[in-house]
């Protein structure tokens, strides 16, 4: 009886928002009388920190200073479309929205400066909330006075809108094949897990996760981290802890309260150590591509992978409890071997628990 | 540029761990009604009388809805994207799930909803339940929806299907086959905030919905389909959620509420207790999945043949697209020229499935690398290899064919080998996501590259 240590990992790649496309982010901003700057968007903050994440790109975009900028996405009333906040779509698509919208925002600000300032819109720039000549930068004009000049000279709201969508992709029912990419920019990711199994008890512990994300640009370092270890905690929950019908397909002793179903909680935290590369998406915005729903995809088979390293067996039911550890290590299952086949789980199959073998499943045209 | 790229904490933050922020459950109006739902006892049964007049005599008790009330009462989430309704708000027939509503009650209290929910005259018949998708189209197998017991309606076909090159020429090519299963489980979305839901009847005829929603558009279309409303009559107020995963894209309170506030002519409240939340609300859903991979004894996958059946629960909701879009990634980061798949979403009684962190991913990610650690056992090849060899690469297509882009497995994979100190041959940490050459371009592979080409290839 012994604690064994091993080492697993995975490879991941997850596409940024909707399968097929077809799921506009529309967004719209306007600018007060000082320059300050309202953007209402209905992309709804599940947690991830999308509303932070879009005020940093209206304030780049704009180039005015990031504590200028309020996000509204309270209500239908006055924010415009967002498809929802899923499918990792909200840095991407609903970030796309928010920076077209406000580079026609930046156009009307530099047509307005241009009057004030008698230089042609193209000699202008924006930086840190003035408008300025490029290369001549002691000739310049504040944001604020010249939303000023707009609102009461010129009896004109400075606004802009504008929608993110990528058009819906046809697939090929009977071969799958797509013409048009049928989602935005893929990300990709790698987790390494060390695990100790103790093969007394068939329990895992998760010692350290290193993990490599690339998220093409990380618009919000700290937030991209916050994604990538909340994503390892609901992970290392799916590959050792988590389970709604703990005797599935049995539906019998669901748990029905937070003290009857195992979650993971501070106890399973491991030492964790993270990777940030930017190879940048050609279309998202400052090159971004998601990271959301990833974040959980990767330790799963990193943990299962570092079990067997452990141990020497293979638990891919998952997740991998204790006493589905110690019925692996008890069987010690090989695969069977059939000419070049080499099968595992046998036990499993469709083909072993269907009483006609899955006829149903297997028997579908070529 | 200086907020791009800045570590700014969320500006929410401090509001979120100091209990400021409002959320749905913060909401106060006066006069509200509390709603408590009657739900089905059973896994699978005929609703043979139902009667609500006691109920509705009770004190306290303003309104109580059933599928009578609801001007359309079965409304596909997915209809937009051609995937019929099947699932009635509030069960007509048919239970499906234990847990299923049936009907709700706005009262003065909580207390005077549930005690009126408990008079409702109910009787069932009970059906026989499937629970076991692996025998859902076995011959002796119990008929629970009445589109079969999987969907129908990817197109004329029962599965959603991948073929890309020639699968047979793959499985006779290789050195080795490798088979396994991969079962990844039903986990609960978990959130604090339980599905919760105030709707405000206003002075002009309006309803105002404060929605714990990930998606208010979307919801709110929802709600619209099932009133038969125009969108100007709603108004969603939501954008802050006490944890969403995927679960609270599920309109599953706000219609019932803009019932019964119609209906009640007050403001009502709806929210779920922790029971009702971890029993009755959708989980992530359980997977099958059977994988064989031809290979060669040098590591090259040529080929892979894939069954996934997903368990959807009693009702379709997002799982037909979820399925697809685990179709979409079944070679995960890896350049697989040869491909079968068939996918079924196959219908049980237990509670719907629905879209979670990951939707369809998650479960052949699994799959994937595990396998994958399997496969280089198999042929005796580092695993670390397996996959540099195997990976995605600039031009190469995926299963649907797309042609990528701007593909990273090789990046994060030496990444992560550096970071832990493995020692990977050179030829290997020499590799970049560049377009394949010399070995790297065998045979099998250049042949397709050239026909993806000869098609116009990069989309």
């Amino acid at each position: 009886m012994a604690k064994h240590r091993g080492r697993g990992f995975a490879t991941i790649e997850y596409p940024t928002g909707m399968n097929q496309n077809g799921d506009p982010s529309q967004a719209w901003i306007k600018l007060k009388p000082d320059g300050r700057v309202d953007v209402f968007s209905g992309t709804v903050d599940i947690g991830q920190g999308s509303k932070t994440v879009h005020t940093q790109i209206v304030a780049d975009t704009l180039g005015v200073p990031y504590d200028w900028v309020t996000m509204d996405n309270t209500n239908t009333d006055s924010s415009a479309v967002c498809t929802g906040t899923f499918a990792s779509r909200g840095t991407f698509i609903g970030g796309n929205a928010v920076r077209l919208a406000a580079e026609r925002v930046r156009e009307r600000i530099l047509d307005i400066a241009s009057k004030e300032l008698e230089i042609d819109p193209s000699d202008l720039e924006i930086a840190d909330g003035e408008v300025l000549a490029k290369g001549s930068p002691q000739k310049k004009i504040g944001v604020a006075d010249v939303a000023g000049a707009a609102t009461y000279n010129y009896g004109e709201l400075i606004s802009g809108s504008s929608t993110a969508l990528k058009p819906f992709a046809d697939v090929d029912d009977a071969t799958g094949q797509v013409e048009i990419e049928p989602h935005s920019a893929i990300s990709y990711a790698a987790c390494v897990a060390d695990v100790e199994v103790d093969d007394e008890t068939g329990e895992v512990t998760v010692l350290k996760m290193v993990q490599v994300y690339d998220v093409g640009r990380a618009i919000n370092p700290l937030l991209v981290e916050g994604q990538i270890e909340g994503g390892a905690i609901m992970g290392l929950g799916l590959g050792l802890l988590e389970n709604s019908y703990p005797y599935y397909p049995s539906v019998d002793h669901r748990g029905g309260e937070f003290g009857a179903y195992l979650g993971p909680a501070f106890a399973d935290l491991p030492e964790l150590d993270n990777v940030i590369i930017e190879n940048p998406s050609a279309d998202g915005p400052f090159g971004a591509k998601a990271i959301g729903e990833m974040a959980n995809n990767a330790q799963p088979p990193a943990i299962a992978n570092a079990i067997h390293d452990a141990v020497g067996v293979w638990v891919t039911e998952m997740p991998a409890t204790p006493d589905r550890v110690l019925a692996a290590l008890k069987a010690k299952a090989e695969p069977r071997r059939d000419g070049k086949r080499v099968i595992f789980d046998e036990q499993l199959s469709v083909r072993t628990v269907s009483s006609n073998g899955g006829e149903g499943y297997w028997g579908v045209e070529p | 540029m200086k907020a791009v790229g800045a570590r700014l904490p969320r500006y929410d933050g401090v509001g979120h761990v100091t209990g400021r922020t409002r959320f749905v459950d913060d909401v106060r109006v006066g006069k509200t009604l509390w709603v408590k739902a009657l739900r089905s006892p059973h896994h699978h049964a005929a609703i043979t009388r139902l009667d609500v007049s006691k109920a509705a005599a009770m004190p306290g008790v303003h309104a109580i809805v059933t599928h009578e009330d609801i001007p359309r009462n079965v409304y596909g989430h997915l209809e937009a994207l051609g995937v019929p309704g099947d699932e009635p708000l509030l069960a007509a027939e048919d239970v499906r799930y234990l847990g299923q509503p049936i009907a709700a009650v706005a009262a003065e209290s909580e207390a005077a909803a549930q005690a009126a929910v408990e008079a409702i005259e109910v009787s069932y018949e009970e059906k026989p339940a499937l629970f076991d998708i692996r025998k859902a189209l076995d011959p002796d197998a119990p008929q629970i929806h009445h589109w079969g017991n999987v969907y129908p309606h990817y197109g004329s076909y029962n599965h959603r299907r991948v073929r890309k090159g020639n699968i047979d020429w793959a499985f006779e090519k290789a050195d080795v086959i490798v088979e396994g299963v991969y079962r990844p489980q039903a986990i609960e979305q978990l959130p604090l905030e339980t599905q919760v839901c105030t709707v405000v009847p206003e002075p002009d005829g309006r309803l105002t919905v404060y929605s714990c929603t990930q998606a208010m558009y979307f919801s709110m279309g929802v709600v619209a389909a099932h009133l038969q409303w125009p969108l100007n009559r709603l108004k969603f107020v939501g954008g802050t959620v006490g944890g969403g995963f995927g679960g609270k894209v599920d309109t599953a309170t706000d219609t019932i509420c803009c019932l019964l506030a119609l209906k009640a002519r007050r403001p009502v409240k709806w929210r779920w207790t922790r029971e009702e939340e971890m029993l009755c609300s959708s989980t992530r859903a359980p997977w099958h999945i059977e994988l064989a991979d031809a290979v060669t004894s040098d590591g090259w996958i040529l080929g892979r043949r894939t069954l996934t059946i997903h368990d959807a629960g009693a009702y379709a909701r997002f799982s037909p697209y979820g399925l697809t879009k685990h179709a979409f990634h079944h070679s995960g980061a890896y350049t697989i020229p040869n491909l079968r798949f068939d996918g079924f979403v196959a219908f049980t009684n237990r509670v719907p499935t629905t879209a979670m962190r990951g939707f369809g991913v998650t479960s052949v990610s699994f799959a994937v690398e595990t396998h994958l650690n399997r496969v280089a056992e198999a042929i005796g090849m580092d695993p670390w290899e397996l996959r540099l060899k195997n990976a995605n690469r600039v031009g190469d297509t995926t299963g649907n064919g797309v042609t990528l882009k701007d593909p990273s497995t090789v990046p994060v994979t030496l990444a992560a080998a550096e970071r832990v100190g493995i020692e990977l041959p050179a030829e290997y940490r020499a590799m970049t996501s560049d377009p394949r050459g010399g070995d790297l371009l065998p045979e099998h592979l250049a042949a397709q590259q050239n026909l993806s080409e000869l098609n116009g290839g990069g989309h």
